[in-house]
């Protein structure tokens, strides 16, 4: 690696992009005029609104009992928690409008009045309605209680009468909803008449001690109009709330002072809260929910504009070339263009920050000096404290290198910048998608519930959770554990994203795409006509992508014919759709592209028969790794979040002994140890080897593999099985000693969860005296292996992998092109061996 | 300087299937000589070309130059040859001077020994008056002359011209040409791509006919019209190449009667 190369690389690359009007635009003018331009256009918004004041219409004013509600044709302003707000709803009443008030408007109150008018029909019939239909109620509860006693109406004519009152009411409902929806009332209340002399009647009652009469006196209350699905209506009545709210506690104190009973009566329990937030934790929490998320699509953003100039721009000018026959190897003109990609993306991502949040912080305390409301209180926000703002840029140097690196191997792929952008844009989505994830204050670096380090792996999602936390309280020690392992794998996503643009820029197939017109109907032709013996690379990803639409898209067909099936049929109805899931999903893709795709289904899918060696190995391994995958996830489980529902139902199923061993050994072993095979170890192993190069094989076969088990777990354990069934499935150039390793593995999982819970009923205690005791220990969880056995394991497994690798080592020289070639002629067909290495 | 055996380079072709646009090419260029490649379009030369530039890998065969396996010592053999060809535009965002430095530094030229060669180069490509112009604003003339300097800023030892005269007028074409000339009369090893018979006549000392991936013909301008008793460069190569097809048709259809 010549460092000075890539150091002149990234120098003129970052020249070329400053003399480039577009990337000037992204990274200066748009962060230094936009949001400055966005706060001024705000701010004169702002001035410019004056909220329009709804419109309350109350009929039966006279009726309105002490103390003054109605000022003119507002309320008093003394009932407003801020007194201002009064100018926000405008009062019109019937006595008013029949005094001749209301000016100019005068007309149009008169047609409100009549509209509100019209209403209070409707609400006075809906409220004889309701009050018929209690009774008739009351009535049909005595009838199913007392069937003997006599009625003055039989049970059928009682329910009869209920069903027409129900019909008759939702009519004048949707007539009240319709009535209300074409007038311009936002809320409207009815004062019953007599309400004020009811209420006084009340208050000489209470004054006279007098409880029994309060006790069975009733009068009509009033009603108060409002649309729920209105967000007019909904503002309204919240004020109107308010206002009637603080009124009628000025009654009940006239009242109780009246009547000389103590304000206390009212406040048994009289709670009060008590806020701890500090003013410089309240801007703690606007920065931490603001930040990550601007920052992580900024840095997408920052990267996407540079990269495809970079490499797509490079081809499309006819540049290219020209680079590429330069002495710098490709890996230091990636390197060069990527440092170009990430300074863009990180300056991008600051710049964008400090002008967003000094414009923010600027805006705020200017609306803040008007002294209005919420906007007050948040003008106190600061910016972040130093070390919360040295998390931010440490944080953003892994942020942005992983997303430089993914679109500079996108935008490599691209021929035009055009494509690239099409390429990239979908990585923006995702970028926003995951921020919009991360917002949620229930999406944590550091759950409190539920101990799980998964985030803390996942790439973006970390970041942005640690910074989240980290900008809330930077001495946060529980997020502060987290910091390692976040930049730990940030840099290994950061590597492998880097490996992969490397790897885009030094395939021929990449930089030299020919600019042909695509013909899906030609595509498909060169398909069925130039068949190979094996699948390629692109097949083989696009059956595993076919794996995973399969089994989206059964999800749901899957979840309703469980559900249907009664709780006692439950277990076996599920161990028969794993199978035929097994059956039509896994194996059926690899076959059927294996039969329209190749032209030898035995060379794709290895089914020859294994040198006797493979097979016994096969057969071994199992009883090994068995124990040591079960500790290892054991020790392993604070780091997975919790196993679904249906996990755990479905691993139940396994220990009880409802379900018959053998259904349980086709449908957990003998079928996935079939199919997964033939899909993972056939199909897509074969095809990612095609390129020859068969360790990268191996890992992308068993991260495919552990992918389609979706469940984190298993994910993770399935990976490593992938790796090892890989391994054998390649050397033997066989697939049957995988499915013998993949069936008694899964067949010892089956035994050991069956063996805990027989144990466990009974056969504890003579079992712990005997022999095998040294071995496993019985515990809550189930069987549990002891060190002596995780070692003897652990050695022999060493040693029966290690055969595994050399014996093909050995069998792979003899077998190189060269080899059949002495000449090292390869016939231009053979030019793709069928993984020999 | 330049030797190239069995070269093959096959290519997966949505249309054709798998097609081979070198089939099996061996040809050898000394110091001091032109080696003209000449063949219509699509006829693998800058398939060729590019493998020598170490820019694609070939399916088979060998090709090394100065001694370097393209394949085993890409970077080596990049830092002996000189390339342009109509693929290997100039930067629009920067200026011819800025473009020959920047390939000096990267060709590992020290600060003053960059600096005297490029005022040389300059001086005898005639390029003074453009030295600060961004390659936006230049003319296609300015632009194949910054491609030359750029290619030859390192002093190359090999130097490959894949149709360097491609779109250019004649005063130009003519100026570009004696470059050529004079780079030969350094001694230089060069190869020199294109369909137009003059320039081969003009220029080359041994020349190769490409057709179809495969070498028709090899060998001086005489030899070859002593050869195939034609004095004329053009019928030469028509003949050449109608005779080439008719074959490719006769094979086919004796292999479709074969099957049939």
């Amino acid at each position: 690696m010549n460092w000075q190369n890539v150091k002149l690389i990234f120098l003129r690359e970052v020249r070329d992009q400053l003399r480039d009007r577009r990337t000037l635009f992204m990274i200066a003018v748009l962060p230094l005029l936009l949001y400055p331009a966005m706060g001024i256009g705000m701010l004169q918004m702002t001035l410019l609104f004056t909220e329009q004041p709804r419109t309350v219409v109350i009929l039966g004013e006279k009726h309105l009992p002490p103390p003054q509600l109605l000022d003119g044709d507002k309320f008093v302003s003394n009932w407003f928690l801020n007194p201002t707000d009064t100018d926000k709803l405008k009062v019109i009443t019937d006595t008013s409008v029949e005094l001749g008030g209301g000016g100019l408007n005068a007309s149009r109150n008169l047609r409100l009045i009549e509209q509100a008018r019209a209403l209070r029909e409707r609400v006075d019939q809906h409220t004889s309605l309701s009050t018929e239909l209690k009774q008739a109620e009351v009535q049909q509860r005595e009838h199913l209680m007392n069937p003997a006693a006599s009625f003055d109406e039989s049970l059928a004519a009682l329910q009869v009468r209920m069903g027409r009152l129900k019909a008759r009411q939702a009519v004048i409902d949707h007539e009240l909803m319709e009535l209300f929806a074409s007038s311009q009332i936002q809320v409207l209340i009815v004062i019953p008449d007599g309400l004020k002399e009811n209420i006084e009647r009340v208050n000489r009652l209470i004054v006279e001690r007098d409880n029994s009469q309060v006790e069975g006196f009733t009068y009509p209350r009033p009603t108060i109009v409002k649309n729920r699905a209105d967000d007019k209506s909904v503002v309204a009545y919240a004020r109107v709330r308010e206002v009637l709210d603080a009124w009628e506690d000025e009654i009940l104190r006239q009242r109780l002072s009246a009547a000389e009973l103590p304000e206390e009566l009212t406040r048994p329990v009289g709670s009060a809260p008590l806020d701890l937030a500090a003013e410089e934790q309240i801007s703690a929490n606007v920065w931490s929910k603001m930040f990550p998320a601007l920052l992580v699509i900024m840095a997408v953003t920052g990267a996407f504009y540079p990269a495809v100039d970079v490499a797509a721009g490079e081809k499309e000018r006819g540049t290219m070339e020209t680079l590429l026959i330069c002495p710098a190897t490709r890996t230091e003109i990636v390197l060069g263009k990527f440092f170009t990609v990430m300074g863009f993306s990180m300056s991008t991502a600051l710049l964008n920050l400090l002008s967003i949040g000094t414009t923010g912080q600027y805006m705020l305390s200017v609306a803040g000096g008007a002294g209005k409301g919420a906007l007050a209180q948040a003008g106190a926000v600061t910016l972040p404290t130093a070390p919360a703002l040295a998390w931010l840029l440490i944080l953003l140097i892994p942020l942005s290198a992983f997303f430089s690196a993914m679109c500079l191997a996108l935008a490599t792929f691209a021929r035009s910048s055009k494509e690239g952008q099409y390429y990239l844009t979908p990585l923006l989505m995702v970028s926003i998608g995951l921020t919009v994830f991360c917002l949620s204050p229930a999406v944590e670096i550091y759950p409190v519930h539920q101990a799980s380090w998964f985030y803390s792996v996942m790439p973006v999602v970390n970041i942005a959770l640690l910074l989240k936390a980290l900008l809330l309280n930077p001495g946060n020690t529980g997020a502060l554990i987290f910091a390692g392992p976040v930049l730990a794998t940030s840099i290994g996503y950061s590597l492998l994203a880097l490996w992969w643009a490397i790897e885009q820029f030094s395939s021929e197939g990449v930089l030299f795409r020919d600019g042909e017109r695509f013909e899906p109907a030609l595509w498909f032709k060169h398909l069925l006509r130039d068949k190979e013996p094996t699948p390629n690379f692109t097949e083989a990803g696009f059956c595993f992508v076919l794996i995973m639409l399969a089994q989206f898209v059964s999800m749901k067909a899957l979840g309703q014919s469980i559900a249907s099936v009664s709780a006692d049929q439950m277990g076996t109805q599920m161990l028969k759709l794993m199978v035929i899931q097994q059956l039509a999903i896994i194996a059926c893709p690899a076959l059927f592209m294996a039969l329209i795709l190749t032209t030898s289904v035995r060379q794709t899918l290895r089914l020859y028969l294994p040198d006797w060696k493979f097979l016994a190995v096969a057969a071994v391994l199992p009883f090994l790794l068995h124990p040591l995958s079960l500790e290892l996830m054991a020790s392993l489980s604070w780091f997975f979040p919790q196993l679904p529902e249906g996990a755990v139902r479905l691993l139940k199923t396994m220990g009880e002994g409802e379900q018959p061993f053998w259904l349980l050994l086709i449908a957990f072993a003998a079928a996935p140890a079939i199919c997964e095979e033939l899909a993972f170890r056939g199909f897509v192993l074969t095809g990612f080897c095609r390129n020859g190069r068969t360790r990268l094989a191996i890992a992308l076969s068993a991260l495919t593999f552990g992918v389609m088990h979706m469940i984190p777990q298993q994910v993770f354990n399935a990976t490593l099985l992938g790796i090892v069934l890989g391994l054998i499935a390649l050397r033997s150039n066989s697939l049957l000693p995988g499915v013998l390793f993949h069936f008694l593995f899964n067949s010892l999982a089956i035994l050991r969860e069956r063996a805990s819970v027989q144990l466990a009923n009974g056969h504890a205690e003579e079992f712990q005296h005997s022999i095998w005791s040294s071995f496993a220990i019985l515990e809550a969880g189930g069987l549990r292996y002891t060190w002596l056995t995780l070692v003897i394991s652990g050695v022999a497994a060493s040693a029966c992998l290690w055969w595994v690798w050399q014996a093909g080592r050995v069998k792979a020289k003899s077998e190189t092109v060269e080899g059949l070639f002495p000449s090292g002629l390869v016939p231009v067909k053979e030019q793709h061996p069928t993984c020999v290495s | 300087m330049i030797s190239v055996q069995h070269l093959t380079k096959g290519f997966d072709d949505l249309r054709r299937g798998w097609v081979a646009a070198l089939d099996h090419v061996s040809f050898e260029v000394r110091p001091g000589e032109i080696f003209g490649l000449l063949g219509p379009n699509g006829a693998g030369k800058t398939t060729c070309l590019r493998i020598l530039s170490t820019v694609l890998r070939p399916s088979s065969g060998t090709a090394t130059v100065s001694g370097f396996d393209v394949v085993t010592h890409p970077t080596e053999v990049r830092k002996r040859i000189g390339f342009m060809s109509n693929n290997t535009g100039i930067y629009d965002r920067m200026t011819a001077w800025e473009m020959a430095e920047y390939y000096g530094r990267l060709y590992g030229l020290s600060e003053d020994v960059l600096k005297l060669r490029l005022e040389q180069l300059f001086d005898t490509l005639q390029m003074n008056d453009f030295r600060d112009t961004l390659g936006a604003k230049m003319s296609t003339g300015m632009k194949q002359k910054a491609s030359i300097a750029r290619a030859i800023v390192h002093d190359p030892p090999v130097i490959i011209f894949d149709e360097p005269t491609c779109g250019l007028d004649v005063l130009v074409a003519r100026k570009v040409l004696a470059i050529v000339q004079s780079l030969k009369d350094q001694g230089k090893c060069i190869i020199f791509s294109t369909h137009i018979m003059r320039e081969v006549e003009k220029l080359c000392d041994r020349i190769a006919i490409i057709h179809k991936g495969t070498i028709l013909a090899m060998g001086t301008l005489p030899e070859l019209q002593e050869q195939y008793h034609q004095p004329d460069t053009e019928e030469l190569f028509f003949d050449l190449i109608e005779r080439h097809d008719e074959q490719c048709r006769t094979t086919q259809s004796e292999f479709r009667l074969a099957n049939s």
